[in-house]
């Protein structure tokens, strides 16, 4: 439901919705979604000074209902 | 002659293209929390009103105690100030209008409007009995111009000081 409602709240918030990906990933450290997006995106899901990833992680956050999870944007550009 | 016709019919389609912007931007609007929602499995419905240039957007529910909507509105309304922020962004990309709609949930901002005007009152006694200026809590932008507001209607002086998360209202006598 988590990685659902994310993708949803990203897809709303972009100019290339179709290109919007949401994963989710286990470690040892816990619950990792992974959002990405079209590089001409980006900017816009995180936002001045990070402040809508930082939204986005609030939202999440509440939704999650006290289970820890985090939110990471990937710069997929750089990792290329 | 034909100089006043034209203002007359320029004045028209002002007065008619901002409501239905403003109604465009509460059906954006609604929809993606509408979605939200349904993903999320949380009941609620979603009421539109377009009032004074702006667009209000409540989350309702029927249940008294809706534990989910109350996770929404999160500690000191941190949440709902995240999904306001969300949907307005949906707004922009979706109509390409900077959206200054206001989301409440389950009436907690029109509770706290309550609140805020017993703030800057209490405020405002303070200043007018010590003489001093008076420093609140930080508070979001719209709670600011909400206080702003109500110590401008009481007939004292208020700025905002401090900078992101710590912007806050200081209430004076006169302006500094």
């Amino acid at each position: 439901m988590l990685a659902e409602a994310l993708d949803h709240l990203v897809r709303g918030i972009v100019d290339s919705p179709d290109d919007v990906t949401v994963e989710l990933k286990s470690n040892r450290r816990g619950e990792t979604l992974e959002v990405r997006v079209h590089p001409d995106d980006l900017g816009r899901v995180i936002g001045r000074q990070g402040r809508t990833a930082k939204a986005l992680r609030t939202v999440v956050a509440a939704l999650a209902d006290g289970e820890p999870i985090r939110v990471d944007v990937v710069d997929t550009d750089r990792r290329r | 002659m034909s100089n006043v016709e034209e203002s007359a019919v320029t004045d028209e389609i002002v007065e008619e293209t901002a409501p239905s912007r403003l109604e465009e931007e509460g059906d954006v609007a609604a929809d993606y929390l509408e979605e939200l929602l349904d993903i999320a499995d949380i009941d609620g419905d979603i009421d539109i009103e377009v009032r004074g240039g702006r667009t209000y957007i409540s989350i309702l529910s029927e249940e008294e105690d809706n534990e989910p909507l109350r996770a929404l509105i999160g500690q000191d309304g941190e949440t709902l100030e995240a999904l306001q922020e969300l949907t307005r962004l949906a707004v922009l990309t979706s109509t390409g209008n900077r959206s200054r709609l206001v989301l409440d949930i389950t009436g907690y901002r029109a509770g706290r409007a309550g609140e805020l005007q017993r703030i800057a009152e209490d405020a405002v006694a303070q200043a007018r009995e010590t003489g001093e200026d008076v420093a609140l809590e930080p508070m979001s932008a719209y709670e600011r111009k909400l206080v702003h507001d109500a110590v401008a209607a009481l007939g004292l002086h208020s700025e905002s000081e401090g900078e992101g998360s710590r912007r806050h209202i200081v209430v004076s006598l006169t302006e500094a």
